[in-house]
């Protein structure tokens, strides 16, 4: 009671504060966002793309930022191994996209349609590509640039269609495009060229078998499994990413932790004279500092819900004005967010509660 | 507001005359270690005295040399008894009342409590005592501006102890015992300044403290305001048989004393 009516005496103050704190909860909630929304479209693509192995050369681990190159000769070679159903190549390469004049850049995929392994993940309009004269895009991407089903772009001098929009493929610092292998090997220039194979089994076939296989009969190619390669692929994301998530989120976490610690500190030192007299009234200690964990928690609660209530208009917002940045909140999210800040507000009013040893009884008396 | 006036109390009391308790002339006493002096402690002069002050010193050592703001004062305090005591700014009134609190130690003598030496008594145990027996009444009220009249009393009950059920219903009927109902409900910010001394006399004595001790009570009041609570807090503090240390230098208060001691430069000059 005397915890919040305190700080609900001072509203301007009370909102400066729950505003700062907000902030600093909704840099959280974005951060997290934009995590699990680049997450998610760096590795929906081999997540979607279940093969019962995926090879590579040697010593290439993912697709995110590794380099393999492997002949598609030996694409042969492993689809007549025993227990092996097909084998889709699939050739992956940045290149520039062009419209009005501009370049971006793009990851580009070149499947083979008929195998139906390599392509988008999933469609959000039109349709997969069937000739060398088709693209699908990142639904991202093309929402920035402009581009709808239906248009014509310029592939490093070719001019394709748009034929369908992709999801799950915006890996927030660059996006997917899908073609054909055959297109995409006359923009390298070399022919029988590919980055991986995917290869599925026959019903009843032993995967591990079959690996194992590919692996003793082609020493320069690794075999993986879904699961591995989709691990590789995940850890490398988080290597990339990670790092300056945490220090953006560290940062947000001490600011909050300061505010917080500021504002109960001002609060203590401007009710010195209610702590002190508290004291001479016979107040337990813990009673005392109850009241200023109670001030950090209430501060926080109110932050967090003020955070919920902006972040996500705020989220469509930024979607809006930057279709790239996807971002995907989840339950988890938020509460683990919110525990967080619990515990920081726990924190600041640690910090605060020295100053409750200061402050002395003969400050109230005349 | 209407109740006994202080003649009353003076003609009608049923203890000894307080000018044989308590004082002790200082020159005896000067340049013995009272905590040395054999018998110095074991003399009471009146077993049941609530607070007992023996040859009580007390310097505040700052940065520069210390501030001797009492010079061995003795005195005594019995249930019941209003003791008043006159002296200028800096007189060491406001010292011996947190010495009488066990708010803060003696740097010699001894300063006994309920029967308890404040020396060898631990903070804890001194804080749960203020809390269940020493009411608090400041010259500047001190109530807590967030909360209302009654949870300002309230909070008082709440150190001392009492039950969260039983809290508000017995603030509330403080405040119909002390003639302030209507200010119930009240922030502070919204009383008189002789409104909000009587919230304070009301928390003072919500826990039915066995000392209250009042510190310059009329000091921001207007003269028939001071008359009026120190009558109230006078009052109330008898029915309770309470005793009273009040410590002011409004000479009006005379004539609700028991005993009036005379405080200069940290020494009892006279009564």
């Amino acid at each position: 009671m005397y915890a919040f009516r305190t700080l609900r005496g001072q509203p301007l103050r009370l909102a400066l504060t729950v505003g700062g704190v907000a902030s600093c909860i909704v840099l959280m909630f974005f951060l997290l966002a934009v995590y699990r929304g680049a997450a998610d479209g760096s590795v929906e693509y081999v997540r979607r793309n279940t093969a019962d192995a995926w090879v590579l050369q040697k010593n290439a681990t993912n697709i995110l930022r590794g380099s393999s190159l492997v002949a598609a000769a030996q694409a042969e070679g492993i689809g007549r191994l025993p227990g092996v159903r097909s084998v889709a190549s699939v050739l992956l390469l940045l290149s520039t996209l062009g419209k009005g004049g501009e370049a971006r850049t793009i990851f580009l995929a070149g499947y083979e349609p008929e195998k139906g392994l390599g392509g988008p993940p999933e469609l959000a309009r039109g349709r997969t590509v069937r000739t060398d004269g088709e693209i699908v895009l990142d639904a991202a991407f093309a929402r920035k640039f402009g581009f709808k089903t239906g248009d014509a772009v310029d592939l490093q001098g070719r001019r394709l269609e748009v034929v369908g929009l992709s999801r799950g493929t915006n890996a927030f610092v660059i996006q997917y495009a899908f073609v054909t292998l055959r297109f995409a090997r006359t923009l390298v220039g070399i022919p029988g060229l590919a980055t991986c194979f995917l290869v599925t089994a026959e019903a009843g076939a032993d995967a591990d078998a079959i690996r194992g296989r590919i692996r003793s009969g082609f020493p320069a190619l690794e075999a993986y499994s879904q699961v591995e390669f989709l691990a590789n692929n995940i850890r490398e994301m988080r290597s990339g990413f990670l790092p300056l998530l945490y220090t953006v989120a560290a940062l947000g976490a001490v600011v909050l932790t300061v505010i917080l610690s500021l504002l109960l500190s001002v609060n203590i030192l401007e009710r010195r004279k209610d702590f002190a007299v508290l004291k001479i009234l016979g107040s337990p200690l813990g009673f005392l500092w109850g009241l200023v964990v109670k001030q950090a928690i209430l501060i926080a609660t109110l932050s967090q819900a003020a955070a919920i209530v902006v972040f996500f208009p705020l989220a469509a917002v930024i979607e809006r004005v930057a279709p790239e940045v996807s971002l995907k909140s989840s339950a988890g999210q938020i509460l683990t967010v919110a525990l967080a800040v619990e515990l920081m507000s726990l924190g600041s009013s640690l910090v605060s509660i020295r100053r409750l040893r200061r402050i002395y009884y003969m400050e109230v008396f005349s | 507001m209407s109740g006994p006036g202080p003649a009353d109390f003076i003609k009608g009391r049923a203890f000894d005359p307080p000018l044989a308790r308590g004082f002790r002339p200082q020159a005896s006493t000067a340049e013995k270690d009272p905590r040395t002096e054999p018998g110095a402690l074991a003399d009471p002069v009146v077993a049941d005295a609530v607070v007992r002050l023996n040859r009580v010193t007390k310097t505040f050592n700052g940065s520069g040399p210390g501030t001797t703001a009492l010079r061995e004062v003795s005195i005594e305090v019995l249930p019941g008894e209003m003791v008043l005591l006159l002296g200028p700014s800096g007189s060491g009134k406001t010292t011996l009342l947190t010495l009488a609190a066990g708010l803060a130690r003696p740097t010699a003598g001894s300063v006994t409590l309920f029967g308890r030496c404040v020396e060898h008594t631990p903070a804890s145990e001194l804080q749960r005592l203020r809390a269940k027996s020493i009411g608090f009444v400041f010259q500047t009220f001190l109530l807590i501006d967030a909360l209302t009249a009654e949870e300002n009393v309230a909070l008082a009950l709440r150190f001392a102890g009492g039950r969260r059920s039983e809290r508000a219903g017995k603030a509330r009927r403080l405040f119909y015992d002390l003639d302030i109902a209507p200010l119930a409900r009240r922030l502070p910010r919204t009383m008189s300044q002789g409104e909000k001394q009587r919230v304070a006399i009301a928390r003072a004595l919500a826990n039915d403290p066995a000392l209250v001790l009042a510190d310059e009570p009329t000091g921001s009041l207007e003269t028939r305001q001071g008359f009026d609570v120190i009558r109230l807090l006078h009052g109330q503090a008898k029915a309770r048989n309470a005793a009273l240390i009040v410590a002011s230098h409004d000479l009006r208060l005379k004539e609700f004393a028991d005993r009036t001691l005379r405080l200069q430069d940290g020494a009892l000059t006279g009564m």
